[in-house]
Formats: structure tokens, C-alpha cells, sequence
């Protein structure tokens, strides 16, 4: 493949990033009704209740996330070739931050497909819509760790980035670690009902979901960046890798 | 030898400055932005049930709180001298220093696990009360903060010991002593919240 149509495919790919975040707000979001999500202290039937009234909403969200949510995927690749770049000969980060952005697609598939599953049967018996709405939440919310792992290799990676341009600025890495620390909370999840750490409370939803995005929206902004560079780059006799030989702090 | 190089740093205006990575500030700042939520949640909370919170805190043990405070601001003072030793260059008083306050951090640790296990076979877990589930929350959301920090004490004083602060930048230094003063300032602002706040 010819550079031009390489770095074409890298741009798409990173512009995936801004499409799996709308994609997500749309749907999982809003039409998933997850704006606010059910709490998990009501009761099965009230529980049940809720998908009945809203489930062809519920049904088009879920069903539309789990075709959507793909975009994290190319969005992945394209950050782990950068990363890739920078990191050279042995690019274990790279490959974990890649094992953690293909994890964190399936962490979320199989939470919105639960969900999907119980506004199956709406009918059914309240107690199973209920198991299985819990189990999409803590399959979710306990199962972050995929992805802190696959911020905290791009956010070390990133700090190793001597070049001119780097990659990331470095307040970026440190945001980026930070918000992935910032999951831990959702862990209570699976154990409390109520308050601000049950999975529909500030402090195990509303915030580390918020950091996750935003951390998501920063790292695109500068992964399209950087794909642009090469673009206008890739016409100048200049390596198409990017690097600026010598330069180290 | 190491007086040449030391020369310049003594110079440095330190308090006009950063001190350590001025990019991990940003992360600081954050934790600090993160308990800050911690701590609405838990003011907010309280005031709809001031019975609950008033009564449950009657129930803390007061002294292992108070014993706590003392171990991290020891252990904070421990890390200023430690901090101070590397900047006029007594590099055998770095590691010395490091090593207390990485003894003052594990003993935080034990206070606390004596602590969670006392409440335990009282019967007293996150899911008893509102004031509980903050307090067991918190305080172990805070606990692995101070963790986090030991390791990074520990891998300060391994560096220390290798003679990695003899010369040259202590941006590593400045940079952990920071996260372990924030580590330590979050525990006093969970100390009056939690043990002390009526």
C-alpha cells in the first residue's frame, strides 16, 4: 500500500474516535435511557416496569451500540501504531494498550447485549429481567480495569515520547492516568445498592464515565493531530516515521 | 565534586517555583478535584441524615484516627528532610529519611487494617449505614492512595541507596514528595470529616 493511502486509512481510523463518542452519547446514552440509569435499588417489577415503557427505545440504543462500539477498535489500531512508533523494537505497551482497547469493546458489548436480552422477553418474569439488568451493569462497571491498563500504557508511552511533537502533550498523560485511576470507585458497585458509589451514583457513574470520555475526546483530538502532521509531512522528502532524530530531554 | 553541582541548585529560587514535574500538578490537581467530590457527596449526605452520621461516629475509634494523623504527618516531615538532605547533598540522610517515612506509611497500613477489623466483628460493614459505606469507601479508596504512595516512596529509596539523588535534577524527588504531601493532606480533611466533624 502506497503511504498516501496508508495515512488516508490512518486518518479514518482515528476519526473513529469522535464517531464512536457521538455514536455512544446517542445511543447507549440518550435512546438507551441511560441518562439517568435505572438504579439498581428498585425493585424487579418496577425494574421490569421500566423496559416496558420505554423498550423500543431501550432496544434500538443497545442494539445500535453494539454495532457502533467497533469504532473503538480501529481507533485502538491506529493508536497503537503511533505508540508503536515511538516505542520501537519491543513494543509491549503498544500491544497492551491494544489488548486493553479490544477488551474494553467487549466489556461493553456484553453489557448493552444483557441488556438487550432482557427487553427480549419484557413479559417475562421480573426477577430475570432484573438478574440480567445486573449483570450488565457490573459486567460493565466491575470490568474497567481492561481499560485503565490500555490509558495507562498509552499515558507511559506518551511520557516517553522525546520528539519535537510529541505525540501527547504530557499534561495529557498524566490526565489520562489519572482518569483511568478514577474507575476504581465503580468497584463498590458490586456491593452497594445505594448512594453516590452504586452504579448509578456521582462518584461510580456520572464522574469516572465523564473521565473516560474525556480522556477518550483529548487523545483523539491529538491522535488526528498527529496522523495530519505526517499528512502534510508526507509530501516534504521527510521520514515518513515522523521522528526527529537527536532530540532527547 | 558534588559541590560543584550542588552550587546552582542551592541558588534556584525554590519557592518561586513548581516544585518536582510541572505536569503531574495536573494529576495532583485532579485526585484533589476527585476528593473534593468525595467529600461534597459525604456533607450532602450527612445533612439528610445528621441522626445516623452523628450516632455511627460515635463508634469510630477516635484514637486510631488521631494515632494516623500523627503517623502521616511524621511521615511527611520525614520526606521534607529527606527532600532537604538531597538538596544540600547528604545523600546518606536521603535513603535514611525515605526509609521512615516508607516504615510511617506500612504502619498507617496496620492501624487501619486493626482498625476495618475491629469494626468487622463489631458487625459493622459499608452496607450497615450511609455513614458507614462513606466511611469504609473513603478511607479505602484513601488507603490505596497511601499504598500507591509507598511504592513510590520504597522506589525513591531504592534509587537513594543506588546514589540516584547524589547529583544532578531531584525532579523524581520533588515530584513523589508531592504526591505524598497530597496523600497526606486528603487524610486530614477525611480525619475531620469522618472522626471529628459534629
Amino acid at each position: 500500500m502506497d503511504e498516501k493511502t496508508s495515512l488516508r486509512y490512518e486518518l479514518i481510523s482515528a476519526w473513529c474516535g469522535p464517531a464512536f463518542f457521538i455514536t455512544f452519547i446517542i445511543f447507549w446514552v440518550i435512546i438507551g435511557h441511560n441518562l439517568p440509569n435505572p438504579s439498581p435499588a428498585l425493585s424487579a417489577v418496577d425494574l421490569a416496569a421500566r423496559y416496558i415503557e420505554n423498550l423500543g427505545q431501550i432496544r434500538l440504543g443497545f442494539i445500535i451500540s453494539l454495532i457502533t462500539v467497533v469504532f473503538y477498535m480501529p481507533w485502538t489500531c491506529v493508536l497503537t501504531v503511533q505508540m508503536w512508533r515511538i516505542e520501537g523494537k519491543a513494543p509491549v505497551l503498544s500491544l497492551l494498550q491494544l489488548l486493553g482497547g479490544a477488551l474494553t469493546v467487549m466489556v461493553v458489548s456484553f453489557s448493552a447485549m444483557f441488556w438487550v436480552v432482557a427487553a427480549f422477553r419484557p413479559e417475562r418474569d421480573p426477577a430475570i429481567t432484573q438478574m440480567l439488568t445486573d449483570t450488565g451493569w457490573l459486567c460493565i462497571d466491575l470490568q474497567y480495569a481492561c481499560t485503565t491498563l490500555q490509558m495507562v500504557a498509552a499515558a507511559l508511552v506518551g511520557l516517553a515520547d522525546k520528539r519535537a511533537v510529541p505525540l501527547f502533550p504530557r499534561w495529557v498523560c498524566y490526565l489520562t492516568i489519572w482518569c483511568g485511576i478514577s474507575f476504581f470507585p465503580a468497584s463498590l458497585t458490586g456491593v452497594l445498592k445505594t448512594g453516590p458509589f452504586a452504579w448509578n451514583g456521582a462518584l461510580s457513574y456520572y464522574i469516572p464515565y465523564f473521565c473516560w470520555l474525556c480522556w477518550y475526546t483529548t487523545a483523539s483530538v491529538y491522535m488526528i493531530k498527529d496522523v495530519r502532521r505526517r499528512m502534510s509531512g508526507a509530501s516534504v522528502p521527510a521520514t515518513s516515521r515522523g521522528f526527529v532524530p537527536g532530540m532527547s530531554v | 565534586m558534588n559541590a560543584i553541582t550542588a552550587v546552582p541548585d542551592q541558588a534556584a529560587p525554590i519557592a518561586q517555583r513548581l516544585p518536582g514535574d510541572r505536569d503531574v500538578w495536573i494529576f495532583i490537581c485532579a485526585e484533589l478535584l476527585m476528593f473534593g467530590a468525595f467529600f461534597i457527596a459525604y456533607i450532602v449526605n450527612r445533612a439528610s441524615e445528621l441522626a445516623v452520621f452523628n450516632d455511627s461516629q460515635r463508634t469510630l475509634d477516635r484514637t486510631c484516627g488521631v494515632i494516623n494523623t500523627l503517623i502521616l504527618i511524621s511521615s511527611s516531615w520525614a520526606v521534607v528532610q529527606a527532600l532537604a538532605a538531597a538538596r544540600s547533598r547528604r545523600p546518606q540522610l536521603i535513603s535514611t529519611y525515605l526509609g521512615v517515612a516508607i516504615a510511617l506509611g506500612v504502619a498507617f497500613m496496620l492501624v487501619k487494617v486493626f482498625e476495618y477489623t475491629a469494626k468487622f466483628e463489631a458487625g459493622l460493614s459499608m452496607l450497615t449505614n450511609t455513614f458507614y459505606m462513606f466511611y469504609f469507601c473513603l478511607t479505602m479508596i484513601h488507603l490505596m492512595h497511601v499504598v500507591a504512595g509507598t511504592v513510590i516512596l520504597t522506589v525513591m529509596w531504592n534509587k537513594a541507596r543506588a546514589g540516584g539523588y547524589d547529583s544532578g535534577p531531584l525532579q523524581g524527588l520533588e515530584t513523589g514528595a508531592s504526591y505524598w504531601h497530597m496523600v497526606d493532606l486528603l487524610w486530614i480533611f477525611l480525619f475531620a470529616l469522618l472522626y471529628l466533624l459534629r
